[in-house]
């Protein structure tokens, strides 16, 4: 154990590898939170059905490359559009009616989708594991004492080009200002003629499309199941509380927060400690800084 | 003589000869014994399920041709147990409505456990073929037996592994060992990781030098703990895995680079999955997982009764399915005869002469299918000596037998496993 201690190159190997793992595996939560904060943070919607459109994405990827051999960076520019569609007409049929009712009958209702979801996937595909293997799914990359898998870089890349994207969008577009304001006062944006209803579609849209092609992206990495979502959805929550709600930057940096609590920690506490650490944090922050360590102060309460 | 006189009198007649041929075809076999038989055939469980009530069907089949049981023709009442809810419920229903003195099933060990109590508390004979749960046999059951051995029957085969074919093979004595255990966190996980630790240490004297359990879950990134187990050099990987997270931990082993000598696991999740060799093809070289016998087994090795039985199964199973016996027919199948051979010594559903014939069977390994033999314990559990498992190899895209050497044609490869990439 003594090794461990002492600060050799072996030493500065493993940290830096753990420094690699933690920014793409932040990455990926990103990628899985920026959807989850936007519907959040505007909408003021929990979307318990978050994970369930994950496993969707990876399902398409999965179906894809299955049958038709699409490689699933090639299925991520089907996947935008088809999850758009699949986000809209999710809203239509299911959220547009609870959107103004109380958050317990919102609960419920995503919490519905999402089990019902799930069974469909159980239905429709049994819950057999399933594996998509394209070239770079098994493609090392090694620098220096680090190595990491190309499948993971580009997840990487693409989750900060997303985050950007979008962020971009909300900041300098029409539509993104219309879509900020009736975040900050869903009322008073209809009192100024804002149509709410359409910003509530097409918000939910955004964040489901983000989400499917999270999936497709994560879809060479991890096993492909109708209970796929779950895995990474509660640490979804985690990052979004972080980062405060609505807040994409947040996000990215939360995501990165929880990688680290669980890289570092699984490290050096053993790995059954990581989801005891990252809750701690949640909690604190909850107690502390209810509006996430990089909301504005009060932003918890908006619109409530 | 009226027509529907002459009708009745020719009908009788059919069917006292129709009686007399049967009699005569030998097997003789009047009337019908219903035992339930409880799986998943829904939901998450359901391909397992499946698999085991395709093996309860064609070892029944081989029942009846040989004259059923009691001296009737065995039939199921099927039931569907998705959850432990609905295992209890219809364990209850099997026994009143069916009217079933003896179920059998549910190998999944979320659902043997209540269904087992449902059964016990009518009384009935509860007969479990696969699920691995250690605390099974721990309730003082007296109408509750299992063939298969339990997850801690698991880490005995394991660590007998390692200690008598893998330590000589590494120029090794066992006590020179270093062990590191990683597990998934279910009882199953937890049953058969610290069952092997305990043998190894104290039988063996290998040294621990690390044992970590992960929720798989949850698990996203075994980086951290590849990290941490590369500087404790361990020679053996003891890792129980499910089927998402052993992939995910071999891919990521690679990528780090990290070496051992060899990598042990059990039971047919995780690297004993075909999904495995899915989802990494010739990669998976090298991984052993604990299992009935695959590819490779040589029948020749069981005795005389033993081979014309594994035979004919493998033959019904080939006949079914098109392919060599899964796990899932494997584990029903054998348990399903060993149910024959205590209702050939009981003669009588009655718990008390059912449970004294169950304690009164005493076969070597080899006898029955699988190479199995029997010597039951009271607490209902079939011996781990007894129970004869095999250490299965990935090799090349397909797991094949490689331990015991006196069953199998194969032998165990790249021992001590070498670089990732010279592992063809």
């Amino acid at each position: 154990m003594d090794s461990a201690r002492r600060l050799g190159p072996a030493q500065i190997g493993v940290l830096a590898q753990l420094g690699v793992s933690t920014v793409l595996l932040g990455g990926i939560y990103a990628l899985i939170a920026v959807g989850l904060t936007l519907i959040f943070g505007i909408m003021r919607v929990v979307n318990f059905a978050h994970g369930e459109f994950l496993m969707l994405g990876m399902y398409l990827a999965f179906w894809a490359f299955t049958a038709y051999s699409v490689d699933p960076w090639v299925m991520l520019f089907v996947s935008i559009p088809i999850f758009f569609v699949v986000g809209l007409v999710t809203y239509a049929l299911v959220m547009r009616g609870v959107i103004h009712a109380s958050h317990n009958v919102q609960i419920f209702t995503t919490v519905g989708l999402s089990t019902a979801l799930q069974n469909v996937a159980l239905v429709l595909w049994t819950g057999d594991f399933r594996i998509v293997r394209p070239w770079h799914s098994s493609v090392v990359i090694r620098f220096a004492d680090t190595a990491f898998n190309l499948s993971q870089v580009v997840a990487f890349l693409i989750a900060v080009a997303l985050t950007v994207a979008l962020f971009a969008f909300m900041k300098w577009t029409h539509t993104g200002r219309v879509m900020r304001a009736t975040a900050q006062d869903g009322d008073a944006a209809t009192l100024m003629g804002i149509d709410t209803d359409r910003v509530y579609r097409l918000t939910f849209a955004i964040g489901i499309a983000a989400v499917g092609a999270a999936g497709v992206l994560v879809a060479p990495l991890y096993a492909v199941y109708p209970t796929a979502g779950l895995q990474f959805v509660l640490l979804a929550y985690v990052v979004v509380v972080l980062g405060g709600l609505g807040d994409m930057v947040g996000a990215m940096l939360g995501s990165l927060i929880v990688a680290a609590v669980e890289v570092i920690g699984s490290y050096l506490f053993g790995v059954a400690w990581k989801e005891v650490l990252y809750f701690v944090l949640f909690i604190a922050v909850l107690a502390f800084r209810p509006a996430g360590l990089f909301g504005q102060r009060g932003a918890e309460t908006l619109g409530a | 003589m009226p027509r529907r006189t002459l009708a009745i009198a020719v009908v009788a007649l059919m069917l006292v000869t129709g009686g007399l041929l049967a009699v005569v075809h030998g097997q003789s076999l009047s009337g019908e014994y219903k035992i339930g038989v409880l799986e998943p055939l829904t939901g998450p469980l359901a391909g397992e399920g499946k698999r085991h009530l395709e093996g309860y069907e064609i070892v029944r089949d081989m029942i009846n041709e040989r004259g059923g049981v009691m001296g009737k023709k065995l039939v199921f009442a099927v039931a569907d147990a998705p959850d432990p809810t609905a295992a209890a419920s219809e364990a209850n229903r099997l026994i009143t409505r069916e009217g079933v003195k003896i179920i059998t099933g549910t190998f999944s060990s979320r659902l043997c456990g209540a269904a087992s109590e449902a059964a016990a508390r009518h009384n009935v004979v509860y007969w479990e073929t696969s699920c691995v749960d250690p605390r099974f046999n721990k309730r003082g059951l007296k109408t509750v037996f299992r063939t298969e051995i339990d997850a801690t029957g698991f880490g005995w085969y394991n660590v007998e592994f390692i200690a008598k074919h893998l330590a000589p093979r590494f120029g090794k004595k066992p006590n020179e060992l270093k062990i590191a255990f990683l597990s998934e966190d279910s009882s199953y996980g937890q049953g058969v990781t610290e069952s092997a630790r305990q043998r190894a240490k104290q039988e063996f004297g290998m040294q621990e030098v690390a044992a970590e359990y992960y929720s798989f879950t949850s698990i996203n990134d075994f980086t951290p703990i590849i990290a941490k187990f590369k500087q404790l050099a361990p020679d053996v990987v003891h890792h129980i895995g499910y089927t998402n997270d052993a992939p995910l931990f071999w891919r990521q082993a690679r990528e780090q680079n990290f070496l051992f000598r060899a990598h042990v696991h059990a039971g047919a999740t995780g690297y004993g999955s075909p999904d495995f060799g899915k989802a990494l093809g010739a990669d998976a070289n090298g991984a052993f997982a604990l299992l009935e016998p695959g590819p490779g087994f040589r029948i020749e090795a069981l005795r005389p009764e033993g081979q014309k039985l594994e035979r004919e199964f493998r033959e019904a199973v080939q006949k079914r399915t098109g392919s060599y016996p899964l796990g899932g027919h494997q584990l029903a199948g054998g348990g399903l005869w060993l149910l024959k051979l205590v209702l050939d010594r009981a003669r009588s559903d009655d718990p008390d002469k059912f449970r004294a014939a169950v304690m009164a069977l005493d076969l070597p390994v080899g006898s029955v299918i699988n190479g199995w033999g029997v010597k039951f314990a009271e607490n209902g559990q079939n011996a781990n000596d007894r129970v004869q498992h095999y250490m299965l190899q990935w090799q090349n895209g397909q797991l094949v037998t490689v331990w015991p050497e006196e069953f199998t044609t194969n032998r165990a490869k790249w021992i001590p496993l070498g670089a990732w990439d010279q592992r063809k």
